[in-house]
């Protein structure tokens, strides 16, 4: 198998939080098969803190393109959308035929919720005529909040162990396994739902009397 | 009943004019021209749920569309559909939405939700086929339901074609809003 290049995009507008963790990873297990492997974070260009046209040389110039984004009202962050709509009308004849994949995280752990968000980026990659090869949901990226996965202990390991097996898949063309899905797949039963969710309020409850929060119900846009 | 337009898409179109000529004598109608507004994108803070509960910390022009959707009984979303979802004119309101959630989950039918701080609305998602992509129209679909299900609320949609009559257009849209007692 020949040695690949690919481009990493990093979706989130927070540098350092989960996406970025799981592009670091992702970044780690390309090199690791002999490949290389480069991040870039969109909310650079989208706020023209770095030039496009450079971001479309290293996309043009690469194998494959994977997109690691956090999950945004049901679907892509704007600027994702933003930076597709910007390759589509400035860079398609260039990216034809090259690979591209997904990767994208809540903090719900029902991965049917991706379905229209993964369903975006593989019409994206049919209109620009690329090779989709697959998407993969996480649905404890709260949790994590930006950890590195081998600060993660067993958890850590397993969302390594899923992102392995679909890195193999990526590397040799193949569209990404189900087996790599069900390793990151975060199982809750729904029974647990609801002692999931008292946690969780219990939580944000106490994180805002600790940050002077007054009134978490608090309905400011019909004051005034 | 009170009415918002969330106007994502850039190029002038017919239907812009339709919506706001079936509306002109209506005072309780909003509607917002989203590639003409400075609305910046979500930077996942996480103010707007704990630092100022509700309200998003970013001064720009997303305040008005917020106070409109919480006075709101209908929210249009109008874009071009781009890749199977929403065009980035569109998203970039959508993604500020946060605040209208409140920092809570609650179960409901089997999901894992926040409650909406003012509560339920119906949404109508116009989407306006601008190229062939094999299934983009039921992408489009499931993500106007996710969205109505995250937002506790009720949900139709109208995929308008370009081959598709102005009149076409109109008729459909007029079925929706009169099955919401709007016309």
């Amino acid at each position: 198998m020949k040695n690949k290049n690919m481009v990493i995009l990093n979706g989130s507008p927070r540098k350092k939080g989960t996406s970025y963790s799981f592009s670091l990873t992702i970044k780690k297990l390309v090199e690791e098969r002999g490949s290389k492997a480069e991040i870039v974070h969109i909310i650079d260009y989208y706020d023209g803190n770095k030039d496009l046209k450079d971001l479309g040389s290293l996309i043009s110039a690469c194998d494959i393109v994977g997109l690691v984004c956090p999950y945004y009202v049901d679907t892509l962050p704007s600027p994702v959308i933003w930076l597709f709509e910007k390759i589509r009308s400035e860079f398609a004849e260039t990216i034809k035929g090259k690979g591209f994949f997904a990767v994208s995280q809540n903090g719900f752990p029902d991965i049917s919720l991706f379905k229209a968000i993964l369903g975006t980026c593989r019409c994206f990659s049919e209109s620009v005529g690329m090779n989709w090869l697959g998407g993969l949901a996480y649905g404890g990226g709260a949790i994590i909040n930006g950890k590195l996965m081998e600060d993660l202990g067993k958890k850590g390991a397993k969302i390594t162990s899923g992102f392995k097996a679909a890195v193999n898949d990526i590397l040799e063309g193949k569209c990404i396994s189900h087996e790599a899905q069900e390793l990151l797949t975060v199982k809750v039963p729904k029974i647990a739902y609801r002692p999931f969710a008292a946690i969780l309020n219990h939580m944000s409850r106490s994180t805002a009397k600790k940050m002077g929060a007054k009134d978490i119900y608090r309905k400011v846009y019909l004051e005034d | 009943m009170k009415i918002v337009i969330l106007d994502g898409t850039e190029q002038e179109n017919c239907y812009e004019k339709i919506l706001k000529d079936m509306f002109a004598d209506d005072n309780q109608f909003s509607y917002f021209k989203l590639k003409d507004m400075s609305i910046q994108p979500c930077r996942s803070c996480g103010a707007c749920g704990i630092k100022s509960p509700g309200k998003c910390i970013i001064n720009d022009e997303i305040h008005p569309i917020m106070k409109a959707f919480a006075k709101g009984e209908i929210i249009v979303f109008m874009t071009p559909v781009r890749f199977g979802g929403y065009s980035s004119q569109l998203k970039k309101a959508i993604d500020r939405f946060m605040p209208l959630g409140m920092p809570l989950y609650m179960v409901k039918g089997g999901h894992l939700l926040h409650p909406m701080r003012y509560g339920s609305k119906h949404i109508i998602g116009i989407g306006i086929i601008e190229e062939n992509i094999p299934n983009q129209e039921d992408n489009f679909k499931e993500l106007v339901s996710k969205n109505a299900l995250n937002m506790s609320s009720t949900y139709e949609v109208l995929l308008l074609n370009p081959q598709d009559s102005v009149e076409k257009a109109v008729n459909e849209l007029k079925v929706l809003l009169k099955e919401q007692n709007r016309i």
